[in-house]
């Protein structure tokens, strides 16, 4: 008896490790078809999409391929680019474009009549071929509907859609959601308005008031994702709100099976918890210089990987094609000898800088905390940190050095070189500093370090786990100007807990500047208090009059003259000292697609590279 | 079984529950004073009205609007009709049907380690104790000794790495279309069971070693005891002793390990889901936890928390029925 259920063990252990054993099954190896495998790292898929969805991980690379925006933003031109919108212009009250001789936006005549006015007029001509993936043709109703909706928040429950929206004169109650403000205007609507738009325009035209600021309309081109309307307004009421913290059957089926009008479509069928698949819509508006399609891939499978270190695997074992994430620098030498991998070795548009607290908050002040506030103590700090040792040794030499005025050197018709101020020879720098530092603080202990009243001048650089490293040189550097700097946790939400309530000296903190966001994000950084960006609490009556003037001037030209112009006096407030702007590092195979391209700030899956890339073995 | 100690254990477990309940609600609240910063920071040309506005909506939405006392109440009202709420995600699901989807994936993996750990560790703790000093016994102390050192997600991404993308004996992580595809088929089975061998063998190294190192020491305790001497000297066959009278005795730490491993359970490890993809309880708070869905996070840690009070609660009335002397300490 005893043999035989030991025998019987043996057999079921047996049957279980061969039914065990057996490698994967990595579709991608057998896949001749123009199928696109895309390795994400991140925790999850999300499964439902409401149309604007959050802006974490992949969910805004799906919303931006299944559903599209107006226009998207040229960050290198400042102009906005057609997708679903074709044109657009400022018109004065007769609907009449204020354009100049040749066709562009007229910013002298916007100036002189429109600075004192309370409303911007804007006209939209949409492309007339643009088609929801059901078929059924995008008109100026579906864009109306879309803002109409992102304003009604009675309906749309979607706070983020407020501020999207905020530019935009036209508005509901919240409590009752009556409509309020009228600042939308199409066909469908003309006995509301005075706008003349003739029957054969009526499914492409729209007219729009916006607040009186040049940077209105950008948030509202580029970031809302139209909806359609014969989808949603049958679905959408107070008890069915778009954005629903209990959805109905019905509209979980809407936000299941999305509609959009962007190149690609979700295939349901096919996707899931671990894996998402888009097919590209053959009828979409929008083609290449040939008129063939715009992208050339038929099916995009994103895979999703939890682990980084797995997913970069799976790219070398060719599991997938590309790998939508980025890595460090440190693991560029695994693909040194690897014929088959295209590293995409991209300009990063974060610039990492020292944030220091220059204005604390009354409690938090204290005698080492407040040399802070001079800026020439400031500018010695700056001046010890040797940004070329930095990239090299912190990362790996994939970055480059940010000029001090925050704007990208690439932004070549915005960036002003006067502002590079923290450029030159190391040794003379640390020099200059040290100088600085002995007027102001020459007392100094056994150890080097410099003294106040006595105290050791040592500061808290604030910082997750993964800065440890560029706080460790940045100790070192600081070392040789006789301040000591310790890394202290920065925890999980240290917005609430130490940077808003002025309980820190120093930070880490990445900072983006571009065309795109300046108006809200020079405002955030470097003048408004409280629960912004500008943590340190800078104060400085020239910045705050000139970001002012930048943000609600109508001349472009001025606008942009300003961004020049305040470059030097960002520079030399030495409040955000800059750091370094890493690469952004990603890798792709080369043995199915080849013609990757490298775009600023993206990883090797881009739009720009669905444009070009090409299978390999066809013409 | 004396009824006054199951229903002290039990008004003990009621009490536990509460007070995890409590501290479930609170804890994610620390630092969480105003959702509404958190989730939708100042943007666009919006006024201080305007945003003030929308902090006002988002914290309605989030139930941020009434005082914690009253969030509180909410609380509990929504739990005593077995309410977890919704997600953050998109789709707001509940968190009841995320912790449904998950829970037997994760018990798919965890059960089948606990049962592979539990038979061989015990296996190779016998045997190693009826072996004491010779290699057998030896080669369990040192593989417990490696074990302790090498923790057990660097033992999962080195199975990975060899055994999976190098060898191809196994998945080198789970199938994407393992769970969508999954259909009780002879097919769909032998994927699952192929998919979860190397999380599998990771986690049941551990396992296997803990509880062979806990059945060596337990069954060399017992035999030393006067009752296997008094067995031996009156002639008993060595595996009528072993069977009969030393594991049957040595079993009552083991239960304990066991009783906690399965509160344990269904939590499953988190790194080793990760590592391998595998779609479970531990990458489900992974989630939770990266995404700030505090709701979700709660969810899971009530239902976990919950679990584990139940699980400790059947093993201590499970020991007693092992072992009559633990109510011993009671009040008499």
């Amino acid at each position: 008896m005893k043999r035989k259920i030991a025998l019987l063990s043996l057999v079921v252990v047996l049957a279980g490790c061969l039914t065990a054993c057996g490698a994967g099954d990595y579709a991608r190896r057998t896949d001749d078809t123009n199928t696109m495998y895309v390795g994400v790292v991140q925790a999850s898929f999300p499964t439902a999409f409401m149309p604007w969805l959050s802006r974490e991980g992949i969910a805004p690379t799906i919303a931006s391929t299944v559903y599209n925006t107006l226009f998207s933003y040229d960050d290198e031109t400042g102009n906005f680019d057609g997708i679903i919108g074709k044109d657009w212009y400022y018109v004065d009250a007769d609907g009449e474009p204020i354009l100049t001789d040749e066709g562009r936006i007229d910013y002298e005549r916007l100036e002189a009549e429109f600075a004192n006015r309370n409303h911007l007029a804007v006209k939209v001509i949409l492309h007339d071929n643009v088609t929801w993936s059901d078929g059924t043709p995008l008109t100026a109703s579906d864009v109306f509907y879309t803002y109409d909706l992102a304003t009604n928040n009675y309906l749309s429950n979607h706070a983020g859609a407020l501020a999207w929206t905020a530019d935009l004169r036209h508005g509901y109650d919240q409590n009752t959601g009556a409509r309020t403000r009228l600042g939308l205007f199409y066909y469908g609507n003309r006995h509301e308005h005075t706008y003349d738009i003739p029957e054969e325009d009526k499914d492409t035209v729209l007219y729009m008031h916006v607040n009186t600021v040049l940077g209105a309309v950008t948030s509202l081109f580029t970031t809302i994702l139209i909806i359609p309307r014969h989808i949603w307004e049958p679905v959408v009421c107070r008890e069915n709100q778009l954005n629903a913290r209990d959805p109905s059957g019905e509209l979980l089926d809407c936000y299941c099976n999305p509609i959009g009008s962007g190149p690609y479509t979700l295939d349901t069928e096919r996707s899931g918890s671990s894996m998402i698949v888009l097919n590209r819509r053959e009828d979409y508006h929008l083609t290449d210089d040939d008129g063939g399609p715009l992208y050339k891939v038929d099916t995009i499978k994103f895979m999703l990987y939890q682990e980084l270190n797995v997913a970069i695997y799976a790219l070398m074992k060719g599991h997938i094609d590309v790998l939508h994430s980025s890595i460090s620098s440190n693991y560029i030498r695994l693909f040194d000898d690897r014929e088959d991998i295209f590293v995409s070795n991209a300009e990063g548009v974060y610039v990492q800088t020292l944030v220091l607290n220059v204005n604390p908050i009354e409690s938090e002040r204290n005698p080492i905390r407040d040399l802070l506030g001079d800026v020439d103590f400031r500018r010695a700090i700056a001046l010890a940190i040797d940004p070329d040792e930095l990239i090299e040794q912190v990362a790996n030499g994939a970055a480059y050095r940010t000029s001090a005025g925050l704007m990208r050197e690439r932004m070549e018709d915005f960036y002003n070189p006067d502002a590079n101020i923290l450029a030159g020879d190391q040794e003379e720098k640390l020099e200059e500093a040290n100088e600085i530092l002995d007027g102001i603080v020459p007392e100094k202990d056994a150890q080097g370090y410099r003294l106040l009243d006595g105290q050791r001048i040592s500061y808290d650089i604030l910082g997750h786990p993964h800065e440890q490293e560029l706080i460790s040189f940045l100790q070192i550097q600081m070392q040789k100007i006789g301040i000591e700097v310790n890394y202290a946790a920065k925890g999980s939400q240290p917005e609430n807990t130490f940077l808003y309530t002025s309980r820190f000296d120093m930070t880490i903190h990445g900072v983006i500047f571009s065309l795109a966001n300046v108006d809200i994000m020079y405002n955030a950084h470097f003048v408004q208090l409280g629960r912004t960006s500008n943590y340190g609490r800078l104060q400085d009556d020239a910045l705050r009059t000139g970001i002012r003037e930048m943000r609600n001037t109508l001349n472009l030209h001025r606008k942009y003259e300003l961004i020049i112009e305040l470059q030097p006096v960002i520079a030399e407030q030495y409040y955000k000292i800059p750091l370094y702007t890493s690469n952004v590092i990603s890798i792709a195979r080369t043995d199915r697609y080849t013609g990757w391209q490298v775009v600023p700030g993206s990883t090797a899956y881009n739009s720009d590279s669905l444009q070009n890339v090409q299978r390999v073995g066809e013409d | 079984m004396k009824k006054s100690f199951v229903i002290k254990r039990i008004l003990y477990a009621v009490f536990i529950f509460f007070v995890v309940l409590t501290l479930n609600f609170f804890i994610p609240r620390i630092g969480i004073d105003d959702p509404a910063e958190r989730y939708y920071p100042p943007q666009g040309g919006m006024s201080d009205i305007e945003y003030e506005i929308i902090k006002q909506i988002t914290r309605e939405q989030y139930g941020f609007h009434v005082s914690t006392w009253q969030q509180y109440l909410n609380y509990l009202e929504d739990l005593s009709q077995f309410n977890l709420g919704v997600s953050l995600r998109s789709g707001s699901p509940r968190v009841s049907a995320l912790i449904g989807e998950r829970l037997p994936w994760t018990l798919v993996l965890s059960v089948t380690t606990l049962i592979i750990s539990l038979f061989i560790g015990v296996l190779i703790g016998t045997v190693a104790a009826w072996k004491r000093g010779r290699w057998q016994d030896t080669l369990l102390l040192n593989a417990s000794t490696i074990s302790v050192a090498l923790p057990a997600f660097f033992i999962a991404l080195m199975l990975s790495f060899y055994l999976g993308f190098e060898l191809e004996l196994f998945p080198a992580y789970t199938n994407p279309n393992m769970v969508a595809q999954f259909d009780w088929s002879w097919e769909a089975i032998r994927v699952v069971a192929n998919n979860a061998a190397l999380p599998v063998i990771s986690m049941a190294i551990g396992g296997i070693v803990g509880y062979g190192q806990n059945t060596r020491n337990s069954v060399i305790a017992v035999t030393n005891e006067d009752f296997i001497l008094t067995a031996r000297a009156k002639g008993l066959k060595q595996n009528t002793i072993l069977y009969k009278h030393t594991l049957r005795n040595a079993m009552l730490p083991i239960v304990t390990s066991l009783g906690m491993s399965i509160s344990g359970l269904i939590g499953g490890a988190i790194i080793i889901e990760q590592i391998f993809n595998w779609s479970g309880m531990g990458t489900l708070f992974l989630e939770a936890n990266s995404t700030g869905d505090y709701p979700l996070m709660m969810g899971i840690m009530l239902f976990l928390s919950t679990f584990a009070i139940i699980a400790n609660l059947v093993t201590e009335l499970f020991y007693v029925v092992l072992d009559p002397r633990v109510t011993v300490g009671e009040k008499r």
